[in-house]
């Protein structure tokens, strides 16, 4: 958004047609941001339902005999009448009860468990001077924080921040921690828990708990759900979460960006990715912390729990500005998209693709940090393999690379055989797609008109049978597909005779002058 | 899922309907068709027909209705098939399926609300119970949960804490749900290892027009050709064709009934069902007697007439039964009248003398007018003969009608037609049988016989049809049976393979349960087709209705019979 003024005049004279390469960008991010939050609130429902195993077996939380005994249920019944009677020891019996009813895999009994009022009592067990009732009263509370936005709301309205907040510094490593995961489900239920938590004072004890020397003398388990609920503080957008927390929270990221485990290194990307899927100026402050040339390096880990979050970083940082650009291609990010652009996972290769299609829509010298690092060919294997997600990603790569780039840039990217696989693609029902093809095409003509080899491109084109599928395309349904196809063909495919005559000679004297251009001073194609 | 009520659940729904009838290849989906047709004309009910070969055409027959028709009414296709997965029809097309392949998909039997099966629930089905083969989706949870962590997907937002317990229980879980999918596996194995059929869907329509009260004799005809077909073909066991043949002998005493005093006694012309205890000799009436005793498996294999010593003992046994030479050479309608007197009973006699005491089958006849009688069986191979005509001009859409038109009354010189295809059909069955047997064309490949018929073999065009490919087949193993003294072999399945497309270098191939008094003829060929060809990814095309005959690139025969022999072995 805030492109400096310079910038805005460079792209003027650049996108003739007045869209601007900013505006592209933008429009690229909405997109990917729609898909991700259905992808999201998919996979925060998937997850519930499904479950994963507990942490490993080294979190504190790992108590073992507490429930050896009295295996037989509860009802919720008995449960309220343990709970308000004036026995502690009765009340711990049914807060355990609780908990244990809503830790049953299937069918946990949440609703019931709230309509029977029994939230303020647990919220008011985690004030008690007593660590059972303490830990069982979080962890009940912590399940119901679990279900639906309704059943978060509940467990927030029974006054439940403020007092796991105490609890964090609990001198009881297992209660702190279930605190914590508390903390995470309120956090991640969106922006305003999230703030809530923020306002209550959240961040300072949690990141308190992180500061010690020694990483490493924590469980994984620990450390991998306090990373976690400080990523669901970075979580969500409109509005993302306040600028001074994100400031306080960032050294901590920065840190545990170094720590050597993968579920922690994977949430501390994750939320760097949120951090980052922002304005410009939430993406300044990520990059000002210095850490990009570290998340580079983890996009060479092999590791897809973290390449996948840090790609994603990476991708949303070259949506902000081109010095924000600039600063991930002088971390040596390109280095690694060949084996991205490669890489075994679709997802992977499509992200890819769309944070080279952000790079694409950059300066000249950007692209030509693209080209330098060779991904011309692959972007355009991409085009020719990738599965059809990626092959949109891509195309929108090349649509910005030919809009952005010189003359002789996208001279190279034509030698580089970009055109059949991009006309192939014409097929897709997508119009969209098509649109951007076309605009592709258009650019490439404009390059080619200044160096005269605007005849060549139609050869070319004709051969490889795109001309026959913008032919087709003038009986689209879409209005804008049939104007753009339209305009090809009068623009450069009409005249027949005319060019009958002049062309076919040429062909044979000096035909594929795409191929062997290389060798002339000129830019012939 | 099953229909309990043929008529509410089928009649009444169709009858106001536009109704797309997909009928397959065969006799009875031709008989059950007729009936159909006919109380359709009753009700003045809308159809359209669409014979069907195979699953290729069936999908582009509903591909062509689906716009303009709801309901389809699939005869003797569909059931032996995941239909749903096969079609992908839009959620309000209903299918109902009179089909006598089995086993039924188990799909098809548990979904409620598009497929509809019209199939006799007293056929010995074996369907697994839902709960052994289904599990509702919650149930089946967790399931992919190991993975999940690496899948490099975006943490949830929110997580539940369970309990240790719960995680032992988990792992107990997902262990009985390991069990129970292996036991599903193979109870699956189990329920669809054979292929066999069930009741002829002829008598399946015509128990609906009973139950309409609007059953004629010429659709009792019908279903009692249905049957017959099934009994010909060999498709069902003695015991399932007595059974059967009972209760349409039923039906016709009942229709027979009506007609008996003297006052209502029936015109000439109008048609009589009777039962009879006829002779197993295919055609005879329209035939003489010895071309018959020649051509019909039963008397050929019985006196292995491939050899001299067998054409010998049919000498004797005609010299036996002491009818002229003559008498029995020419046409049986030309026979003397006081040589077919009792025809029958010397026939018989002298049969069992020779161990043939099986000669006599059930069966039925009409009569109409003076001189028309038919057999059930005639009918049958007339009709079989018209549907796979290998004459030049005919597209398998005439013959579908020539064969249909043939089952009319009016339509005598059709039929006659059809008679005499028949003979030919006969008459070359017995010659390759012969040239079979005497040139060990029969070949023991360990776990089954295999016949592999060599392009340019005589007639062997008419042997690209899936029928007459049947018919051959099982002739062909009956007397090879008969002919070999090796004991093992005897019990052996019978694999024949016949050039199919020459421009498309195929062969069809057929495989056949081994040969026995007893035979429950459940036909195990369908999933080693398809298994061995799995393994060799030989280029095979599992198109026809019956598992046990597919379509195989010529080129890939070998290393397909190889899979085959590991596989059975």
């Amino acid at each position: 958004m805030s492109a400096s003024n310079e910038n805005g005049v460079r792209l003027d004279k650049f996108k003739n047609k007045g869209k601007d390469a900013n505006e592209l960008r933008r429009r690229r991010v909405e997109v990917n941001v729609e898909l991700r939050k259905a992808k999201k609130d998919d996979q925060i429902f998937k997850r519930r339902n499904v479950t994963t195993l507990v942490d490993e077996v080294t979190s504190p939380l790992q108590e073992k005999s507490q429930n050896c005994q009295a295996t037989r249920q509860w009802t919720v019944e008995e449960i309220i009448a343990g709970v308000n009677s004036n026995n502690l020891d009765a009340q711990l019996n049914a807060t355990q009860a609780a908990r244990k009813l809503l830790s049953r895999e299937r069918h946990p009994p949440i609703d019931h468990i709230i309509s029977a009022g029994l939230i303020p009592k647990l919220v008011a067990f985690l004030g008690l001077e007593s660590p059972p009732i303490q830990f069982e009263a979080a962890w009940a509370l912590t399940n119901i924080a679990s279900g639906t936005s309704d059943q978060t709301s509940a467990v927030v309205e029974g006054g439940a921040i403020p007092a796991f907040i105490r609890l964090v510094i609990s001198p009881h490593p297992h209660i702190s921690e279930q605190a914590v995961w508390a903390l995470g489900n309120i956090a991640g239920d969106g922006s305003v828990y999230r703030d809530q938590v923020i306002k209550h004072g959240a961040v300072a004890p949690l990141l308190s708990l992180l500061a010690v020397p020694e990483l490493s003398l924590f469980s994984s388990g620990y450390l991998r759900n306090i990373t976690w609920t400080l990523s669901n503080l970075c979580r969500n957008k409109n509005p993302s979460p306040p600028l001074a927390a994100v400031q306080q929270i960032l050294p901590t990221l920065v840190r545990l960006l170094h720590y050597d485990d993968k579920g922690v290194l994977a949430d501390t990307c994750w939320a760097l990715s949120y951090l980052t899927d922002g304005p410009n100026d939430r993406i300044e402050v990520v990059v000002q912390t210095g850490l990009i040339s570290r998340l580079v390096q983890l996009l060479g880990s092999g590791e897809i729990a973290v390449v996948t979050p840090s790609l994603r970083a990476i991708g949303n940082m070259v949506t902000g500005t081109d010095e924000q650009t600039q600063a991930v291609l002088n971390a040596g990010a390109l280095s690694m998209f060949p084996g991205l652009l490669r890489h075994h996972k679709s997802n992977i290769q499509k992200e890819a693709s769309w944070t080279l299609s952000n790079i694409t829509a950059g300066r000249d010298s950007q692209i030509q940090d693209i080209i330098n690092a060779g991904l011309v060919p692959l972007m355009v294997d991409v085009l020719r393999k990738g599965d059809y997600k990626t092959q949109k990603e891509a195309v929108w790569a090349i649509t910005n690379f030919t809009s952005g780039g010189t003359v002789e840039q996208v001279v190279y990217l034509v030698q580089a055989n970009v055109l059949e696989p991009l006309l192939n693609l014409l097929s897709t029902k997508d119009s969209k797609t098509i649109l951007v093809i076309l605009d592709a095409i258009t650019n490439i003509f404009l390059a080619g008109d200044k160096i005269g080899e605007a005849e060549k491109l139609c050869m070319m084109i004709e051969e490889c049978g795109g001309l026959d599928k913008i032919e087709a395309l003038q009986s689209h349904e879409n209005e804008l597909v049939y104007k753009a196809s339209l305009n090809l063909i009068e623009k450069y495919f009409s005249g027949e005779e005319e060019e009958d005559q002049c062309v076919a000679p040429e062909l044979t004297t000096d035909g594929y002058a795409f191929q062997i251009s290389e060798n002339q001073s000129t830019f012939n194609f | 899922m099953f229909i309990t009520d043929i008529r509410k659940e089928f009649y009444d729904v169709v009858v106001n309907q536009r109704v797309a009838l997909l009928v397959s290849s065969d006799i009875d989906a031709l008989c059950a068709c007729k009936i159909l047709q006919a109380l359709f004309h009753c009700d003045q009910v809308q159809y359209t027909l669409v014979p069907v070969t195979g699953w290729q055409d069936l999908g582009t027959a509903f591909l062509e209705h689906k716009e303009q028709f709801r309901y389809f009414v699939l005869i003797n296709c569909g059931a032996n098939v995941d239909l749903l997965e096969t079609l992908q029809p839009e959620e309000d097309s209903i299918f109902f399926i009179c089909d006598t392949h089995r086993p039924v998909d188990v799909v098809n039997v548990y979904n409620d609300t598009q497929v509809k099966l019209m199939i006799k629930q007293d056929d010995d089905l074996g369907v697994p119970s839902y709960d052994d083969i289904f599990r509702d989706e919650e149930e089946e949870g967790g399931d992919d949960s190991g993975n999940e962590s690496d899948g490099g997907s975006e943490p949830s937002g929110k997580r539940r804490r369970y309990d240790e317990g719960e995680v032992e229980r988990r792992i107990e879980r997902q262990r009985a749900t390991r069990e129970w999918e292996a036991r599903r596996r193979e109870i699956l194995f189990d329920y669809e290892q054979y292929e066999y059929h069930g009741t002829s869907a002829a008598m399946v329509i015509f128990e609906l027009a009973w139950v309409l009260t609007k059953d004629t004799k010429d659709m009792l005809w019908w279903a009692i050709i249905g049957l017959t077909d099934q009994w010909v073909h060999d498709k069902i066991t003695h015991m399932k064709y007595v059974t059967d043949i009972a209760t349409l002998q039923r039906h016709v005493s009942r229709h027979n009934h009506r007609n008996e005093d003297e006052d209502n006694s029936l015109s000439i012309d109008c048609m009589r069902i009777s039962f009879e205890y006829d002779l197993r000799l295919a055609l005879y009436q329209h035939w003489s007697l010895f071309e018959s005793i020649c051509n019909s498996s039963y008397t050929s294999c019985n006196f292995k007439l491939w050899s001299m010593h067998g054409q010998k003992k049919l000498q004797e046994f005609l010299a036996d039964m002491g009818l002229p030479l003559k008498q029995v050479k020419q046409k049986f309608n030309s026979m003397d009248m006081s040589v077919k007197e009792n025809l029958r009973e010397v026939i018989e006699e002298s049969s069992n003398k020779y161990g043939m005491k099986d000669i006599r089958i059930q069966t039925f006849g009409i009569h109409f007018g003076f001189k028309n009688h038919f057999l059930a069986s005639d009918i049958v191979h007339a009709a079989a003969a018209l549907l796979e005509s290998t004459e030049k001009d005919d597209s398998p859409g005439d013959n579908f009608i020539k064969a249909l038109d043939c089952l009319s009354r009016s339509n005598l010189e059709r039929l006659h037609g059809g008679i005499d295809l028949a003979k030919k059909k006969l008459m070359a069955i017995q010659q390759t049988v012969a040239s079979c047997i005497c040139t060990n064309l029969i070949l023991s490949q360990g776990p089954f016989l295999y016949c592999y018929l060599l392009e340019g073999t005589p007639d062997v065009k008419l042997f690209s049809k899936p029928m007459a490919l049947t018919l051959l087949c099982k002739y062909l193993l009956k007397a090879f049976v008969r002919s070999t003294r090796n004991k093992r072999c005897k019990l052996l399945p019978l694999i024949i393979a016949a050039p199919m497309d020459v421009e498309k270098r195929t062969v069809i191939v057929l495989g056949i349960p081994p040969e026995s008094e007893t035979s429950d003829k459940k036909n195990f060929f369908g999933r080693a087709f398809e298994k061995a060809a799995e393994s060799t990814s030989s280029r095979t095309l599992h198109d026809h209705f019956d598992t046990s005959i597919i379509e195989l690139k010529m080129e890939d025969r070998t290393k397909f019979l190889d899979a085959l022999i590991t596989l059975l072995s």
